[in-house]
């Protein structure tokens, strides 16, 4: 009979991770764009809809887009971004996401 | 207020004060964006589909058909409360949406991405532009 060597591990204190660092991630932007046809209005009225933010943030944020072509209009987790980029789409805005630079 | 072509009212609703010719113009934006996400051959599909995340080669197929799905949803609640003399927030919501992606579908499929290109483009282009502006703006100042 052959001698199976021992299945157990005598002590598991060295398989005990002591590194406890996190790794976070760069977050990703929902990024709308300017066009030459919405009302100032309504992009108002959908990033109120679609973010819960105050009518002075809203504005500001389509003042920005409307001068500066493009505003990132929220910033976090990629599959929350995404879904945020598909409700201003459907919404028929011109929305895309990016990963921060 | 006179002359808006939608009110907010003192008990929530919004009123559609759009005539005849007003509805079945509605009517006509409606039906075109329902066609336009189910056939590859209208002209605005293409603005329909835009893309989530241009960094990668696909977007998540998941993310593309719930925006099909959304669209298709708004349009088809839209062009069922088009006759309703009174619309809730929701049929509302879903009438400003349609009528904002056939704004920018209908600006996508004739080129135009400038203020320079808008003013230039064709009279029966910028007419059919101006007018679903027109129901932009007011249905906007009630929501």
């Amino acid at each position: 009979m052959s001698l199976v060597p021992p299945l157990r591990l005598a002590s598991t204190d060295s398989k005990v991770q002591s590194d406890v660092s996190v790794i976070t991630e760069r977050p990703w932007n929902v990024v709308v764009w300017n066009d030459p046809v919405t009302p100032m209005t309504v992009v108002v009225v959908v990033f109120r809809k679609i973010f819960g933010y105050s009518n002075n943030k809203c504005t500001h944020l389509m003042l920005t887009v409307h001068h500066e072509g493009r505003a990132t209009v929220w910033s976090g987790q990629r599959e929350r971004a995404e879904s945020y980029c598909v409700k201003l789409q459907v919404a028929g805005l011109q929305a895309t996401v990016e990963q921060d630079t | 207020m006179a002359g808006r072509l939608f009110a907010r009212r003192r008990d929530g609703r919004i009123e559609v004060r759009l005539n005849d010719a007003g509805r079945s113009a509605v009517r006509e934006v409606f039906v075109h964006v329902v066609a336009a996400e189910r056939s590859d051959d209208h002209e605005w599909h293409v603005a329909l589909q835009t893309p989530i995340n241009p960094s990668s080669d696909d977007d998540d197929p998941l993310s593309t058909l719930a925006r099909q799905n959304e669209i298709a949803t708004n349009a088809e609640l839209a062009i069922m409360t088009v006759s309703e003399q009174y619309l809730n927030d929701a049929e509302a919501w879903a009438w400003l949406s349609t009528l904002q992606v056939a704004l920018r579908s209908t600006a996508v499929a004739n080129g135009i991405l400038s203020d320079e290109r808008l003013e230039s483009c064709p009279p029966e282009v910028l007419a059919d532009i101006r007018t679903i502006q027109q129901f932009l703006f007011d249905l906007a100042a009630c929501l």
